[in-house]
């Protein structure tokens, strides 16, 4: 260690002036007033996913091909992302920082890159902690039932699903087309979770084979999350002639026979993802479907992914129609609508759709079916559980009914949604539940994570590149069969596309701050900056030289 | 991704606890010159910013042998080094001059002038930051145009333009000489690597913005050490033989104005002093595209886009 030199007498001091200590000994640290502190923060990305996946933590492990480590981080968060990979509306791709600078990055399809990998080496969660004696029912095997016992699992819970059809996957399975989400996917991702200790019990619908009294008796704790399947009532005359959507989806993808749709006219009523989904399945067993909107495209409430897609698949779009009676003539459908125009904006901030007067007109086709929405099962349920709107209820943070020990989510309570939030929904009610089997507070105070913003990203350091894009079936291709339409990224678009991101907010050694500091008081350990605050001055370079935002400069004062 | 600086990453050759201020740009290039010429150097150091930052009696930084000189003797005495070295068969060891902007373009020029005639083998490294910055920010031969310092006031600044160090010493016909700045450090160590190869006078001359005359914050010392490079005001170049003219990196063309917002020494400058600021870059930077484009045939092998 660097020691100050102490003269004794004038012999001792060299002749010239000569320097034989280091200025190690001095602690120009003192003449700080701000110091730099080092701090991972919340990407854009991160912060809009449900989830909470930590996106630009395992794009560095992508860039480092070490995808073990990717996926370890991909599914701290995220029981199945060769799933969320391919059916999530990717609500982190819409907040990302690089899109001021180019275009922004594909993380969705970096997800289900990493997602495959898992599939393909098997699943292994890397230590599951032991178990913790505590047995968990869950109703329900779709995203919210799934993932709530997986997360469970990783507490060291046991958990028993109770399904009530012959496989697992609820929506997964039933709900969403195989050419968006291969059933041989989705069954190797179930498998491995199953692996996990999970144990399932199929064909068993609750209120006819499980009963919620029972299994409270039964278990410590019970998660319902048994899904949205019933089809909203339009209210309008012969409604009784129409099909179910999602019913339709489910004979689909149950495999059952689809003959009897081939070469007819059919009339999908809605224009929602659910809609998408039917029109789209229609002209794959080559039926010639087309949709009925009473409000116009801005209004739809399907992704614009799925919009375009379904017009890229040659489907007519009628807006501003609005079925009003169906009649059946002689097992056609004779269809009644009326004309629409928009009126003032409503509840939802999308214009009104006001009938206007004498615009009747018919039409006949082989089927109608509808696809305007779906609700949970208010009758299923008692009392005790329904809120104050006569619905099934449970506390948004925590998944808690209003019966102890009674946990649910999932679109049975929040009504359609998407994937990643009923996935969300079991992450918050996984942790609840624990948090309630050990016999603490379930409410959890959450602080939201700093976010990088554009402002902080110094882009100098980035070269403009284009983004990467899935290869994807031909429009003609695709209509004729139920292939999968998007391919995964080879290890080469995934390695470039991983490359493009900033990293907003989460430290991947780039070494600015150590090359840039003028007091040498950045040190490199392990592969991180470590800030040596004896010598640190407070200059504030490193904050300012910092790509991606991490680095702080914290008042002493 | 990961670190981004192989080659950077290797021992310092200073210690810590350096007296320089806040942000000190002469610090950060004297860091990457160092690691590039290795500990198998002798540095001369004239009366400059850096007989303070190395430190006070009987402390010093440098963990190589540091000699400090008078202010118009740096090249004159590193070249005397030289010739002791070679005559004790010390050939390997290098010798760095390493002086600031008054101890080259005016003090020491004369020194200086001297050994690169008579082409002496020694590496003369000028960190510039452009006035008297030790002594209380006293204008130089190399203050900018129209800047303020200490001796130049707002009220009457600098009136004749910056002396062109460069231009100067490519009269003398030496082996190497090129610019370079801290917020490309890898630029500069790469520079350092090429000069330390070669035998005879090398020149270097190393932009190094000064927070505290420069009248700005220090964490800005990189920030505005890029624009420098990027609004052209201080291209990054070699020339070899005092004839081949090399630009190493195509600048993004920003507006000089961008450069003096962030610099108090500039705060005054009205929009035609910019305008005429503006022309003096562009004309002086054609030129240079001019005798890039003699000794390659082109400019397009001019590298674009991100640079260290």
């Amino acid at each position: 260690m660097a020691e100050r030199i102490r003269y004794k007498n004038i012999d001792e001091i060299p002749d010239v002036a000569l320097s034989t200590g280091t200025t190690r000994v001095l602690k120009t640290g003192s003449w700080r007033n701000v110091k730099p502190v080092i701090e991972n923060k919340a990407a854009p990305c991160l912060k809009a996913c449900p989830l909470g996946t930590k996106i630009p933590h395992y794009f560095y492990w992508i860039i480092e091909k070490d995808l073990e480590k990717a996926a370890d981080v991909l599914l701290e968060r995220n029981p199945f992302p060769a799933i969320t990979g391919r059916v999530c509306p990717a609500f982190c791709q819409i907040g990302c920082n690089r899109k001021r600078f180019d275009e922004r990055i594909s993380i969705r399809e970096l997800e289900r890159y990493v997602g495959d990998y898992i599939i393909k080496r098997g699943y292994k969660i890397k230590e599951l902690p032991s178990d913790t004696g505590k047995r968990i029912a869950v109703i329900g095997s779709g995203p919210a039932g799934m993932a709530v016992a997986y997360f469970l699992r990783r507490y060291g819970h046991s958990v028993t699903i109770f399904e009530r059809e012959s496989k697992p996957g609820g929506v997964l399975r039933y709900g969403i087309p195989s050419y968006r989400l291969p059933k041989d996917i989705l069954d190797k991702e179930f498998e491995m979770l199953l692996n996990m200790g999970i144990k399932i019990e199929t064909n068993k619908e609750l209120g006819k084979d499980v009963y919620l009294d029972e299994l409270r008796q039964k278990f410590d704790a019970v998660f319902i999350g048994i899904g949205a399947w019933v089809e909203k009532r339009m209210r309008m005359e012969g409604e009784e002639n129409l099909l179910s959507g999602v019913h339709f989806l489910k004979d689909v993808n149950e495999g059952k026979e689809t003959s009897k749709f081939k070469g007819k006219k059919v009339a999908v009523i809605g224009a929602g993802n659910v809609a998408m989904d039917v029109v789209r399945t229609l002209k794959r067993i080559g039926a010639e479907p087309c949709i009925l909107y009473r409000r116009t495209e801005k209004e739809m409430p399907a992704l614009e992914e799925e919009r375009e897609k379904a017009k890229a698949d040659g489907i007519p779009f009628h807006f501003l129609t609005l079925p009003i009676k169906a009649e059946n003539r002689n097992g056609k459908i004779l269809l009644t609508n009326q004309k629409m125009k928009l009126g003032e904006p409503d509840k939802s901030g999308r214009r009104r759709p006001i009938p206007i007067e004498g615009s009747e007109f018919q039409e006949e086709y082989d089927f109608v079916i509808k696809a305007i929405g779906e609700e949970a099962d208010r009758k299923i349920l008692p009392e005790e559980y329904l809120g104050e709107d006569g619905w099934p209820y449970a506390d948004k943070k925590t998944g808690a009914t209003k019966v102890e020990g009674v946990f649910a989510g999932g679109d049975f309570i929040q009504g359609p949604s998407t994937v990643v939030e009923a996935e969300a929904w079991a992450q918050r009610a996984a942790r609840s539940i624990d948090r309630f089997l050990k016999g603490e507070d379930i409410n959890v105070k959450e602080i939201p994570p700093r976010t990088v913003s554009f402002m902080l990203i110094r882009t100098e350091y980035f070269d403009k590149a284009p983004a990467i894009h899935p290869q994807e079936l031909s429009v003609e291709e695709r209509i004729k069969s139920f292939e999968e339409e998007v391919k995964t990224f080879s290890e080469e678009m995934a390695l470039k596309e991983a490359k493009r991101c900033f990293s907003c907010g989460y430290c991947n050694s780039c070494g600015n701050c150590y090359v840039y500091c003028p007091d040498m008081s950045i040190l490199w350990k392990d592969g991180k900056p470590v800030v040596d605050y004896d010598f640190c001055k407070g200059c504030g370079v490193c904050a300012s030289e910092c790509p991606r935002g991490i680095i702080q400069m914290v008042s002493e004062i | 991704m990961a670190f981004e600086w192989e080659e950077l990453l290797q021992e310092e050759v200073l210690d810590p606890g350096i007296l320089s201020c806040q942000g000190c740009g002469s610090t950060i290039a004297i860091r990457q010159v160092l690691k590039a010429l290795g500990k198998n150097t002798i540095i001369t150091v004239p009366a400059c910013c850096w007989t303070i930052i190395d430190g006070p009696f009987p402390y010093h930084s440098l963990k190589i042998p540091f000699f400090h000189t008078a202010f118009e003797t740096a090249a004159a005495a590193a070249t005397g080094i030289r010739a002791g070295l070679n005559t004790r068969g010390y050939k390997d060891t290098n010798v760095l001059a390493w002086a600031g902007d008054g101890g080259t373009f005016d003090i020491g020029l004369q020194a200086l002038s001297g050994v690169a005639e008579s082409n002496e083998d020694i590496l003369y490294i000028c960190y510039d930051n452009e006035a008297y910055m030790n002594t209380g920010i006293q204008r130089s031969g190399a203050t900018p145009y129209k800047a303020w310092t200490t001796t130049t006031p707002y009220e009457s600044p600098n009136k004749r333009p910056k002396k062109n160090i460069v231009e100067i010493m490519r009269a003398h016909k030496i082996p190497y000489i090129a610019t370079a700045t801290v917020a490309f450090p890898l630029d500069l160590y790469k520079k350092v690597k090429k000069a330390k190869e070669l035998k005879g006078t090398r020149f270097i001359h190393v932009l190094a913005p000064c927070p505290p005359g420069w009248r700005m914050d220090s964490e800005l010392t990189i920030k505005v050490s890029r624009l420098a490079v990027d609004t052209k005001l201080f291209p990054l170049y070699e020339v070899e033989d005092g004839e081949k003219l090399t630009i190493n990196y195509y600048p993004k063309e920003i507006p000089i104005e961008e450069y003096f917002k962030l610099q108090g020494r500039f705060r005054h400058l009205e929009e035609e002093d910019i305008k005429e600021i503006q022309e003096m870059i562009n004309t002086y930077f054609e030129k240079l595209l001019e005798e890039h484009k003699r000794t390659h045939g082109t400019i397009d092998n001019i590298k674009r886009g991100v640079y260290k």
